[in-house]
């Protein structure tokens, strides 16, 4: 009786493993491991089109020589088990703005076609008889962009502060009335008592801090003033900091993590490193962004703490050991991110393509007891990506936060390493110059044209 | 009451072996699949990594154009947008394709090969001026988890052989990855000395041509000028079809009985070269014992292929401790080539050394070896170094996980 038991159970379990393997199909070898063919594909066609050959080309009559010696280099670029098809569409907006795209040629090696295993690659060409320029609408008052020289930068790996700040340079520059390095934690010292130092426009200007999560603090007054000695801690610098960004009408833009988080100094914190083993550098904390937005909103020092219910003396630390200033830890860890809607069209309209998905560890609240926008009087505005809730309260990974009395507060909570673009486009979304395209220039009794160009590669042989 | 116990034995010894069948046959498949998912992680790497490498200039950007210690790794051409390779970037690459030659022998200053001769055309870049592999796998967050090797290539392969040399023929052959290249434009350059009652004279020649079906051109320079391709020639050509560059070059590199010369890059900051003396290297034979006289000629090319010299030097190498070696500096901020045409008596020869790798069509390999690895994927690009097509192409494997690494035989 056992054994038949026994056989039904051997039964079952092989019906088990053949059922279990018709539907765990293994990929075959050549999914696992194919030529990246859509990136192969893009790549040709940028390589054929490198003293635009290719926009050339593909703009003249199919009979023409020309599309002869467009297929010979094409076959002879690509691996001989590679079968193509490159399809020619001529861009065409009818009367109503409805865009269509209709066959104008197409070649290929493969007289059975590229099957539908394959990949494929667009390329828009524009002819070559058309000129298309823009010229930026120019925002009123001056960039700063900190490239100290005497600071250390956290969260930045990979790149320099001064790497950062030259690219942003690129970036942002033609958008700016002026713009300005500031090369030194003592021009930023001269900034901060409203010295101008290239005869500039001081106020409603933006400063970009390119250190992440550490500020440049300048030695002297800042250092002494800025320092809470009771907690051993500079976060009275970032206290006088809001009270400059609001007294001034700046903009403060943090790229990435967490704001305000350590200050940095080579000279006289040469001896001081954060708990990383950066020297420089000193921590700060949590308390940072807490001083700046109590110094941004108007509100005393006053080194004390709310537990939800009452204040309480400021001599209270963390699980971590960190001094608990105001609010503590504001910013929560809250995974992968998406664009808004806004961020996507203005990302195409500025032509600045950060990708779209992100990761933010350092999100801060705009709702709940901690919501910075309702404890700090401030307005939330060009927010990038989707808010996201985590038990109940919603976190911004990144927006500008605007004072209702000036001043405002770019934060770009992503995890490292920063991303340049999405500051630019953060800025960008919140000033929202305006682009100036020019006109086509034509010989006369011609009109642009465009043609999309795809290449469909596909892999021959094997299995 | 016999039966019942037979029944149960037979019942759990058959139940203990279907047991253990099953737990085999389901950890099969469960091996199978964890090792393609590793295997198509290793592809996603190798693509990434490809990549990351292609459209990066590094930091700091202009690292390519001297000495300075990198912190940050990518080949792309400062400036450039897409998949445009630094030329310069790419000769400070330690180089895998040829062992190091260390020179002077027994000195410990040790080059790194990029090419030793081939088709007359040298590269040795000190190896302590290149970056590693080891450097490049840990600016790219990979080292001790995955390992890689890049080569990059042109992507038309220009050969150049002589049909004869006096009056000088060649025939050109222009091949693609897949195909040859047929009608394709080709421009020539040829760099060529000819002997007048014992002095010597340079001269420069160029023109044009196309290929034919099978890709081949002949050039014939039997009038207008006669070249007696047996005193010394150095030609360059460049082919063009639909936006498809190459260039190719065949420079007549022989062996005197007093050797040839070996350019050797004692500072790439600086721009300095040795021209040494073959003695001093390789050959203490009894077929080097002799003095070379040279003359070295830097060139630059313009947009539209026209050669500029830059300058040139003209001296005399010996063998053993007298002159191993002179020392000449060229110019480092533009691309260009360095032209040594060598003599003793009556025999003439010619080497070429390129400063930027596009300007002549040379490839590099760098970073590990695959060997050995159960799993390597591989992944490629088209990309241009200076308007010059080629491919970059990756293998990657990985360095942790299951069933990397193929057992040797003492497994």
């Amino acid at each position: 009786m056992r054994t038949v038991e026994i056989l039904i159970v051997i039964l079952i379990l092989a019906g088990a493993f053949i059922a279990a393997s018709f539907f765990a199909v293994l990929p075959s070898p050549r999914q696992i491991s194919s030529p990246n063919l859509r990136q192969l594909a893009l790549t040709t066609l940028q390589v054929l089109d490198t003293d635009k050959a290719l926009t050339e080309t593909v703009f003249k009559d199919p009979s023409d020589r020309a599309w002869t010696d467009l297929q010979i280099a094409l076959s002879a670029c690509l691996p001989p088990n590679i079968v193509y098809n490159l399809t020619v569409y001529d861009v065409v907006t009818l009367s109503d703005g409805t865009v269509t795209y209709q066959p104008a040629n197409s070649i290929t090696n493969s007289e059975s076609g590229v099957g539908t295993d394959s990949e494929a690659a667009s390329y828009l060409v524009t002819s070559t008889n058309v000129t298309f320029t823009v010229a930026p609408q120019k925002i009123s008052g001056t960039l700063y962009i900190l490239n100290c020289s005497d600071a250390n930068g956290w969260w930045i790996t990979g790149y320099t502060a001064q790497s950062l700040a030259a690219d942003l340079y690129n970036l942002l520059s033609p958008y700016f009335q002026t713009t300005v390095l500031v090369n030194s934690t003592y021009q930023l010292g001269l900034l901060l008592n409203g010295t101008a130092l290239k005869g500039e426009t001081l106020r409603n200007a933006v400063v970009i801090n390119t250190f992440g999560e550490a500020v440049p603090i300048p030695a002297g007054y800042y250092a002494t003033q800025g320092y809470y000695a009771p907690r051993d801690s500079y976060s009275l610098y970032y206290h006088i900091l809001g009270q400059k960004t609001r007294n001034y009408n700046w903009t403060w833009v943090s790229i990435v993590g967490y704001p305000f988080y350590y200050v940095s100094n080579t000279g006289f914190l040469s001896g001081s490193r954060n708990n990383y083993g950066i020297y420089g550098m000193k921590d700060v904390g949590s308390a940072g962004l807490n001083a700046f937005l109590r110094g941004l909103d108007g509100i005393a020092y006053d080194a004390r703490w709310w537990d939800g219910s009452q204040w309480k003396n400021a001599w209270w630390q963390d699980q971590w050991g960190n001094w608990i200033y105001d609010r503590g830890w504001l910013t929560e860890e809250i995974g992968s991110v998406e664009f808004t809607s806004e961020a996507r069209d203005l990302s195409n309209y500025y032509g600045i393509y950060p990708a779209p998905s992100q990761m933010a560890s350092r999100a801060l609240p705009v709702t709940g007891s901690k919501s910075i926008v309702n404890n700090y009087h401030l307005t939330r505005r060009a927010t990038m990506f989707e808010l996201k809730t985590v038990s109940d309260i919603q976190y911004c990974a990144a927006a500008t936060f605007s004072h209702n009395g000036g001043g405002a507060l770019t934060a770009i909570g992503l995890t490292r390493i920063p991303d340049i673009r999405v500051t630019a486009l953060a800025l960008l979304m919140y000033y929202r110059p305006t682009i100036y395209k020019s006109e086509f220039t034509l010989r006369t009794g011609e009109r642009p044209t465009q043609r999309l160009v795809v290449l469909q590669l596909s892999q021959q042989g094997g299995s | 009451m016999t039966g019942v116990t037979i029944d149960h034995l037979v019942a759990t010894t058959a139940f203990i072996a279907a047991i253990l069948v099953f737990t085999g046959l389901f950890a099969q498949s469960m091996q199978a699949a964890i090792l393609y998912e590793e295997n198509r992680h290793v592809a996603l790497k190798a693509s990434d990594l490809l990549d990351t490498i292609l459209l990066s200039p590094g930091y700091p950007y202009h690292w390519g154009e001297g000495n300075t210690t990198l912190s940050c790794f990518g080949l792309q051409e400062p400036g450039a947008s897409g998949y445009t390779l630094s030329s310069f970037a790419l000769m400070r690459l330690l180089s895998i394709s040829g062992d190091p030659v260390e020179y002077p022998t027994g000195s410990g200053i040790w080059y790194s090969n990029v090419s030793w001769g081939f088709g007359g055309g040298y590269l040795l870049v000190p190896v302590s001026e290149c970056v590693s592999y080891e450097t490049a796998s840990r600016l790219l967050g990979v080292n001790g988890s995955y390992g890689f090797q890049l080569s990059i290539t042109p992507t038309l392969t220009i050969s150049i052989s002589e049909v004869t040399l006096n009056p000088l023929k060649l025939k050109v052959t222009v091949e693609g990855v897949g195909f040859p290249l047929s009608e394709a434009n080709i421009n020539y350059l040829l760099y060529w000395v000819y002997v007048q009652d014992d002095q010597r004279f340079f001269n420069v020649t160029s023109g044009n041509g196309k290929t034919d079906q099978v890709g081949a051109a002949y050039l014939d320079f039997s009038a207008n000028p006669r070249v007696d391709g047996r005193t010394a020639y150095t030609i360059i050509v460049y082919a063009q079809l639909s936006g498809l560059y190459g260039v190719g070059y065949r420079t007549r590199e022989i062996r005197t009985k007093a050797g040839n010369i070996i350019p050797f890059i004692e500072s790439y900051e600086d721009g300095k070269i040795l021209l040494a003396h073959k003695w001093g290297k390789n050959d203490p034979g009894e077929e080097c014992q002799g003095a070379l006289q040279f003359n070295a000629s830097f060139f630059v090319l313009s947009d539209d292929f026209e050669l500029t010299l830059i300058r040139s030097w003209r001296n005399l190498v010996n063998y053993g401790q007298g002159k191993p070696f002179y020392r000449i500096q060229i110019p480092t901020s533009s691309m260009g080539f360095l032209i040594v045409t060598y003599w003793t008596g009556n025999q003439y020869g010619m080497i070429i050394m390129p400063w930027g790798i596009s300007i002549l069509g040379f490839s590099v390999l760098f970073g590990g070896n695959p060997s050995g690895n159960v799993w390597v994927a591989t992944d490629f690009r088209q990309v241009t170094v200076s308007q010059i097509a080629y491919q970059a192409k990756i293998a990657c494997w990985s360095l942790r996980g299951y069933q990397v690494w193929k057992p040797g035989w003492w497994w």
